[in-house]
């Protein structure tokens, strides 16, 4: 029974799911343990996956993995106390097939995706935790877990944003607050037929709706609502360091969004069925751990592979893809029946050749500039107060808009400022 | 010494009961969604004792659950503890069997697994906290039984059992084959190792059909109950709450009291 498998993938999110599933399908021997009851029990997101990635690896996914509805409509608002401005884009292509994004529930999700996994062949040991490394001189020779040594010629870390065997491996140093994003979300229970007349949603349609404004009360981040079949995802992502910084707690900004008047009414009479909180590595290229070592791969979450250009936030798709990658570089390994450092070291080129790589170069700069607070509270007062001034009619004559806009820019914000923010933005996004 | 070990799945008992909802109609508890099931405590606790004795005498270990789902997680949890073998019984025909026809069916498989020193179960089901199953497999068998188990071995040729009371225990020698229901006084159960784990994940689990088992078709299924539930509700409970206010302690304390005594409370 005791054996020496070729990989161990620890870890059966999107990024171990994929890996796994690849190795396996190569043939080799593959284990991946998942401390969760089962993969995806205590897994969450905000529950929106972009992207062509899984189609790559499941042509027609949509037909066998449990969807809650296809995106088809993205919307935007920026919120003041009291009022709402927003922006939304939908297009055909949207709502056809292999559509562009999906609303899912990590439960049942990454439960399907494992379930991918084991049919290729790789065996899925769960409720198992992975304690430590095991060691063979320098080179990483296995893992302890359950008081037993599993020894394996390679471990891919597809641990998520804690990871504590990329630290165990001395492959990156301490995570900083300023680098992390709190993420809390709620699962809230309507009705079908109220969620689809509220949304304006008919059969499979769904709608991603994110919002930045007052009510995260300056601290960079911001709230999204998506819908599934029954149920709301929503919930609130802030910067860490500033939540500690104003002694605010993260669901105090839930709350706070939840209260907003335009939102209160989407949510009326739901039943909130779950909560849960889990930490984003939102300072994308600047926090990328050292990606590998002798017999050892960082993919994921764990490797910092999230994209937050304040507009989306992707990380999942970067985890699919990283996964593969993770890999293709120990299938190499494998038919070269070498797996040290050296001959790993495909492993970051192949993400320099996908979208993961290249995505994080080019927006390296979004992490510093979404730190700028105008973007949390001025702008969405200036936005709401110039649409406010325009659209209110007061039986008084009518100022051009540029007048309006000057006076609400008066004692918020000064030109050269929203200059300053136009050139970052430029640079950033 | 080959054990069979009879488990039973029931929705987790840390979940709080406002949590459930009733379906009045079809008279049924509807756990909330997304909270994994459990292995019922007691038979995790059965599955433990069955360990110690393995550890001591050597033997299989088989386990059973009737799990109409055909849900193999219990008992690939009780593989991962160190149990050789598992059998889910699932089908159409045992939907809404009572402790009677539950008993039956699984009477029935434990007569198909065959050659066993001694059948285990759960004192109850921590979810309908019957504690009948048991006892009716042992009549079913004529077999002996023990109920209240803490701790099992053997003393020339037959088994020892000691049984809790309410104050103390009581020790019974029984010949082989017997039947045993097992208390929580058997202690902390073994967490599963990495190795269990990785075995029972890799094993193929039987799913064995009502056509499987010589099983008795007027006995098993919701035509087969012998009891009606008539009536299924969540009681209401009220809470009050009353400030009782006095110019000193002592005074509020003796007021207390006269209020308590109005309430018929003490
Ligand atoms: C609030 C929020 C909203 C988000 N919204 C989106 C979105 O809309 N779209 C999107 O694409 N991304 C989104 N993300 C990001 C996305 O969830 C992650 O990028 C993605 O899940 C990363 O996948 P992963 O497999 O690397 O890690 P994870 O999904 O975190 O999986 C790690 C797994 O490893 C297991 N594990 C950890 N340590 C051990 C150990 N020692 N032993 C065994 N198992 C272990 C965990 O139980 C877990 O199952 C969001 C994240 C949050 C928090
Ligand atoms: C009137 C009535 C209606 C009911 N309707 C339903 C219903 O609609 N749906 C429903 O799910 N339940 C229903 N039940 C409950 C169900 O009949 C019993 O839970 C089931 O028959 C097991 O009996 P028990 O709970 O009395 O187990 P107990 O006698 O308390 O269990 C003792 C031990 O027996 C063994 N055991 C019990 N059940 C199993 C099993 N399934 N597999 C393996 N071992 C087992 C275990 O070792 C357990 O520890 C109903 C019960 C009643 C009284």
């Amino acid at each position: 029974m005791k054996q020496r498998f070729d990989a161990i993938v620890v870890g059966a999110g999107p990024a171990g799911c994929t890996c796994g599933y690849s190795l396996a399908k190569a043939g080799l021997e593959t284990l991946i343990v998942e401390r969760g009851k089962f993969a995806g029990a205590k897994n969450m997101w905000g529950g929106a996956f972009y992207g062509p990635t899984l189609f790559q690896l499941f042509p027609r996914f949509w037909e066998e993995a449990p969807i809650e509805r296809y995106i088809h409509r993205h919307r935007f608002s920026l919120l003041t106390q009291d009022s709402s401005l927003s922006a939304e884009f939908t297009t055909k292509k949207f709502g056809e097939p292999p559509y562009n994004g999906f609303s899912v529930l990590r439960a049942k999700f990454d439960h399907w995706f494992a379930s991918k996994a084991e049919q290729a062949g790789a065996i899925i040991a769960t409720g198992l935790q992975a304690e430590d490394l095991l060691w063979d001189r320098n080179t990483v020779a296995g893992i302890k877990a359950g008081g037993d040594e599993l020894p394996a010629s390679v471990v891919i870390a597809c641990d998520g944003v804690n990871s504590d065997l990329t630290d165990k491996a001395g492959l990156r140093g301490k995570l900083l607050p300023r680098d992390i994003k709190q993420g809390v979300k709620e699962v809230i229970q309507i009705p079908r037929h109220l969620l689809e007349q509220r949304f304006n949603l008919s059969g499979e349609e769904g709608i991603a709706w994110e919002f930045i404004g007052s009510f995260t009360r300056g601290i960079p981040g911001g709230a999204f609502i998506y819908t599934n079949k029954e149920s709301l995802s929503v919930g609130i992502v802030a910067q860490l360091s500033a939540l500690c910084e104003k002694k605010i707690g993260a669901n105090d900004l839930l709350e706070n969004f939840k209260q907003h008047p335009s939102v209160a009414a989407l949510l009326a009479g739901g039943n909130l069925v779950e909560y849960s909180a889990h930490l984003i590595p939102t300072s994308g290229k600047a926090m990328i751990p050292t990606l590998y070592s002798d017999g050892f791969l960082v993919a994921g979450d764990a490797a910092s592979f999230v994209l937050a250009t304040g507009l989306t936030l992707e990380g999942a798709n970067f985890a699919i893809a990283s996964g593969t990658a993770a890999a293709e570089a120990v299938i190499r390994a494998k038919q070269k029946r070498d797996f040290s450092r050296k001959s790993l070291s495909c492993y970051p080129e192949l993400l320099k050749q996908s979208f993961v790589l290249k995505d994080l170069k080019t927006f390296k700069k979004a992490s510093l500039f979404l730190e700028n607070s105008r973007i949390y509270s001025q702008y969405p007062e200036l936005a709401c107060d110039l649409a406010n001034k325009i659209f209110t009619n007061d039986g008084k004559p009518k100022k051009k808009i540029w007048k309006l806009l000057k006076n609400s820019m008066k004692d918020r914000v000064a030109f050269s400022e929203i200059l300053r923010d136009l050139i970052q933005i430029k640079r950033a996004l | 010494m080959d054990i069979i070990v009879c488990v039973k799945k029931i929705p987790d008992p840390e979940i709080p009961p406002a949590k459930f909802k009733l379906d009045m109609e079809s008279k049924r508890v509807i756990p909330p969604e997304g909270i994994p099931p459990v292995i019922n405590p007691y038979d995790e606790q059965a599955v433990e004792l069955a360990l110690r004795l393995k550890d001591k005498y050597g033997g299989k270990i088989t386990v059973l659950t009737i799990d109409n789902d055909a849900d193999t997680s219990i008992v690939k949890h009780a593989l991962a503890m160190g149990a050789d073998e598992g059998i889910v019984l699932a089908d159409k025909a045992f939907e809404g069997s009572d402790s009677f026809s539950t008993s039956h069916i699984l009477s029935q498989a434990i007569q198909k697994v065959g050659n066993f020193d001694l059948v285990l179960c759960g004192r109850q089901a921590a979810d309908w906290d019957e504690g009948l199953v048991g006892a009716i497999i042992a009549e079913n068998l004529s077999l002996p039984l023990v109920t209240l188990a803490e701790a099992v071995d053997v003393v020339d040729g037959k088994l020892k059992v000691k049984r809790v009371t309410l104050d103390g225990y009581q020790i019974f020698a029984v010949p082989t084959p017997a039947v045993a229901t097992v208390s929580n006084e058997v202690g902390q159960p073994r967490l599963p190792s990495g190795w269990g784990i990785i075995s029972a994940s890799r094993k193929q689990i039987p799913i064995w059909k009502a056509g499987d088992l010589d099983a008795d078709p007027s006995q098993i299924g919701a035509k087969a109950v012998r009891r009606r539930l008539v009536k299924l509700f969540i009681p209401v409970r009220e809470k009050k709450c009353e400030i009782i206010e006095g110019e000193t302690t002592a005074e509020a304390s003796v007021k207390l009291a006269e209020r308590l005594r109005k309430a018929g409370v003490i």
